[in-house]
């Protein structure tokens, strides 16, 4: 299932091939994985599913050119014919001689058998099609003679996955690096019907690198108190209020910024955060921390696709950039000092505007802060909308609840928010300490002030 | 097209290990089973800063697994096609069954074999050498047209499929598969701001799609109404009357309504319209149809997925419900024939019912005089990011561009606005239907559990009572 000795050199052959028909440099990415499946559709079971992919991935530097390549033909044969095609394709492309291999000296040197960082689970070959298939028919709480109080329970979907992906990447400039890690998932969504026929849906999931850590038992159970929690929607008023977020969904307010503080966009003229590095743009409170290499984390990561060493570091410190994400390609385009590609593992740090959060209290959550904020909207969903990359402008459709004296009082829906990212961040009043265990993003519940809403 | 020898050879298979990889996947008594052979290879150039300096191809091959036991599903795939590799797929395919036999007969249905996209000029016989030209010829033909632009990004991306699929049924289909698409991206600069715009084309089609025609025709739209662009504000929100500009608009549809006519969602209940089969769902100007017959178009098959020949299906006719996009299992379900909707991303999924090119088909009204009735209102020509809850029906659809209405005159540009809605409603609200519908060529994607090319349209389309969000 994983990846063994004779594939590993495969790889370094792919690299020497490469060499040998011409290039100057090449990075070639052997990849893994193994998933199996099984979905059950009220009650029963509905599909089951099993994976198994290999692939490379080559990328060739000839000539002052570059090209990328890949194929899931991994006979010796083949691979030869193909590396041949593919330098010889590179060599067609235009110059650019920014294009190299990142410098040695910044690469990963201690991903060597891939479970540096605690992400894969040795009980996983043990596993097997009974196991898993229990586990999936255990997230399923459907009952056909159901009597509810105010709605009716119309169809329940429940999925298992466990799957192995295992990363082998090396280079012509002497990198080596492995990843490897499991991946225990499961998601239940509920569809429910009022009792005046209006149907609502909610989803819930979770996913861990061991299945010890995987909190299944409650998925299907919070899904339907999602689904039913939105029975009786209420119009709102457009007006401006406060905003909290969940900490399912805080990941939509993050997401444009990190692209705007990509290389690629501010070189391309398309990021609202040009120019920015090293000034406040944001609120004291908001400090953004790329966690990388927390062992046992989902999106924890020892080295990115360049091979180039991760680290735990700050991307924004109480509202002033400290980084910008810039590959060794960028680097040279902008004459910029070269960071990482890309953020592995975003955190929010915990903030509550007008109060020093000490060490005995840093236990802030959706219910503090939502007595924290008193009267507002909490959103629990974005549907659709977009930021503009170049100005910060966003539009977000939401659904969510309204809530007075810290109360949740009733459901809203129809309703979107807008603004600028920019401004958005300058009214953050509290980040809490709830960010799921499970995910990549670790978006805490975060409250804002004065967000414009229309309805 | 070539014959079933060239496709048995691509994939180095006879009709008796076909047959052998069935009986296999059928062995713990399966009600169906069909395997599908891929070999795709794709290929891709990027223009950026004035220079055509990454690109590549890459190549994906195997052969996909499935069972069927009543609506159950056993699926797996193998990246070989060795004989060990696939009897191997097929074992844990078959796994879904139980044992026993005969829950539902699949019926077989009737080839019409069509060719909706011969090729002139075949992907894999052009070089990287000649079609770099074209790139650097577009990008000079965008920076001809305005002054203002500061960069460009124009990308050519190519692929060809070769499909094979049998099935339990003795069945065997084959086809091979073109996609020809260009994009272009210009950034402006006035006075210190900014704005991009992009313009694409996406069809089923050879290498003869590039070339000066669609080069004009992609410079032209790139550049179109920047300077209103520049002027565009955020309106004040509230209801409103919406009119959707010919084409594009065609996505709200797509996303909005098409999704919620998919069999899937309705045979498990999730539908807004699981429960409204023959019913008068809209006005009866409104016809709305999947049609995976249109010539060269992204989102047409000679046959589906499941070697199900492609045909025009009407989900609604004359403001009627009269059909669900159906893949096999769910015309199994309903008793109905398959619509050739049962459609994958590549034979690493089972096929589930998708869209093909969704539209709106003509209506009687002139598109002027749909305007000319609105007294306040919002235009929209273009549409993003939008989203749908399939159940409930509420959408919300990101407008890229558009106009106020004041007095049945188009004023103001807008931007930066969202439309929300819910499906079903705004279906029976639709006020007027224009007669100039547009198909758009675009690269549209759509990315229910998978991804799929796709393509949209619309007439003019008068919608009442929609919020826009604005300031």
């Amino acid at each position: 299932m994983m990846i063994d000795s004779k594939e590993m050199m495969l790889a370094g052959e792919c690299i020497r091939s490469a060499i040998a028909n011409g290039a100057d440099e090449a990075r070639v990415s052997l990849s893994k994985s193994v998933m199996d499946g099984y979905t059950f559709l009220n009650g029963e079971l509905d599909k089951v599913t099993h994976s198994a992919d290999r692939s490379i991935y080559i990328s060739l530097f000839v000539d002052g050119r570059y090209g990328t390549f890949s194929t899931n033909r991994l006979e010796r044969d083949e691979l030869e014919t193909f590396i041949a095609r593919a330098v010889s394709m590179t060599r067609m492309l235009g110059e650019d001689r920014f294009r190299r291999l990142p410098d040695p000296g910044r690469t990963e040197k201690g991903a060597k058998t891939g479970k540096e960082l605690d992400l894969y689970d040795e009980s996983y070959p043990e596993s097997n099609a009974v196991k898993r298939l229990e586990k999936a028919r255990s997230l399923s709480i459907f009952k056909t003679e159901d009597h509810n109080e105010g709605y009716r329970l119309i169809s329940e979907e429940c999925e298992y996955s466990e799957s192995l992906d295992d990363n082998y990447l090396v280079d012509s400039r002497g990198f080596e690096g492995r990843h490897t890690e499991t991946i225990y998932y499961c998601f239940s969504e509920m569809t429910i019907e009022d009792l005046n026929g209006n149907k609502f849906s909610g989803f819930w999931w979770d996913a861990s690198q061991k299945e010890r850590d995987l909190r299944h038992t409650e998925c299907s159970a919070n899904a339907l108190k999602k689904a039913v929690s939105q029975i009786g929607p209420k119009k709102r008023r457009s007006g401006r209020y406060r905003m909290v977020v969940d900490n399912q969904v805080g990941s939509r307010l993050i997401a444009p910024i990190i692209s705007a503080l990509n290389a690629s966009s501010i070189q391309q003229k398309m990021s609202f955060l040009d120019g920015s590095l090293g000034r406040k743009i944001f609120s004291d409170g908001f400090t953004l921390m790329d966690l990388a290499r927390t062992p046992g984390k989902n999106g924890s990561r020892l080295f990115d696709t360049e091979g180039v060493a991760t680290k735990d570091s700050s991307i924004i410190e109480n509202g002033t950039i400290k980084q910008y994400f810039i590959n060794t390609y960028m680097s040279g385009k902008m004459g910029m000092e070269p960071t990482v590609e890309d953020i592995s593992r975003p955190c929010v740090m915990p903030f509550m505007k007008g109060k020093e959060l000490k060490t005995t209290e840093k236990d802030v959550s959706l219910k503090d802060i939502l007595r924290f904020c008193s009267n507002g909207i909490l959103v629990t969903g974005f549907n659709g909308g977009n930021c503009n990359p170049v100005t910060g402008d966003f539009s977000f459709g939401i659904e969510g609840f309204a809530f007075s004296r810290g109360r949740i009082t009733h459901p809203v829906r129809e309703m979107l928010i807008t603004g600028n990212l920019i401004e958005l961040w300058n009214s953050l009043t509290a980040a809490g300490t709830d960010c799921r265990a499970s995910a990549r993003w670790q978006v805490p519940t975060l409250a804002f002030e004065n967000v414009s809403f229309s309805a | 097209m070539n014959g079933m020898e060239h496709y048995l050879d691509i994939f180095r298979v006879t009709d008796r290990q076909l047959q052998t990889l069935t009986a296999t996947a059928l062995a713990h008594g399966g009600d169906f089973s069909d395997l599908y052979f891929e070999h795709t290879t794709f290929f891709n150039l990027l223009l950026k800063d004035g220079e055509v300096s990454s690109g590549g191809f890459h190549t994906d091959y195997g052969v996909g697994i499935r069972v069927l036991k009543g609506e159950k599903t056993g699926y797996a795939y193998s990246e070989s096609t060795e004989m060990k590799d696939m009897l191997k797929a097929a074992e844990a395919a078959s796994s879904i069954a139980d044992g026993a036999y005969g829950s539902r007969t699949y019926a077989a249905v009737e080839d019409r074999r069509s060719d909706l996209y011969p090729m002139k000029a075949n992907w894999r016989d052009i070089d990287a050498s000649a079609l770099l030209p074209f790139l650097k010829d577009l990008e000079k033909a965008v920076l001809a047209k305005d002054s203002r632009i500061i960069k460009v990004v124009a990308r050519l991306s190519d692929s060809i499929s070769d499909i094979l699929m049998y099935n339990s049924l003795g069945e065997m289909t084959y086809d091979t598969r073109p996609m020809g698409s260009v994009t272009v991206s210009a950034v402006f600069s006035k006075d210190g701001r900014t704005e991009n715009r992009t313009a694409s084309r996406s069809f089923r089609t050879g290498a003869e799609l590039i070339g000066p025609a669609l080069i004009a025709e992609l410079a032209d739209e790139v550049v179109r109404d920047i300077d209103v662009r520049f002027e565009a504000r955020r309106p004040k929100g509230g209801r409103m009357n919406v009119v959707m500009g010919a084409g594009a608009s065609g996505i709200l549809l797509h996303e909005a309504m098409g999704h919620t006519f998919e069999a899937d969602f309705n045979r498990k209940g999730q539908s807004v319209f699981s429960d409204r089969m023959g019913q008068q769902i809209c006005p009866k100007e409104v016809t709305v149809v999947d049609d995976g017959t249109v010539p060269f178009n992204r989102g047409s098959g000679n046959y589906d997925d499941e070697g199900v020949p492609s045909e025009k299906t009407y989900m609604v006719k004359d403001g009627i419900l009269t059909s669900y996009l159906h893949d096999r299992i769910s015309a199994g379900w309903y008793g109905v024939r398959p619509t050739g909707n049962g459609r994958r991303e590549n034979f690493r999924y089972n096929p589930i019912p998708r869209m093909r090119a969704t539209y709106m088909e003509n209506g009687y009204t002139d598109p002027s005089d749909i305007l000319a009735q609105v007294r306040q209102g919002v235009y929209v020509d273009e549409f993003s990011n939008g989203q749908v809850k399939i159940g409930e029906g509420d959408f919300t659809f990101f407008v890229k561009s558009g106009y106020l209405i004041e007095n049945g005159r188009l004023t103001m540009p807008v931007k930066d606005i969202n439309i929300i809605g819910n499906g079903p409603q705004a279906l029976a609200d639709i006020m007027a239907v224009g007669n100039d519908l547009k198909i758009d060529n675009g690269t549209w994607t759509c990315g229910k559990e998978q991804s799929v090319p796709v393509s949209c349209g619309m007439p003019t389309v008068l919608v009442g009572n929609l919020i826009v969000g604005g300031e």
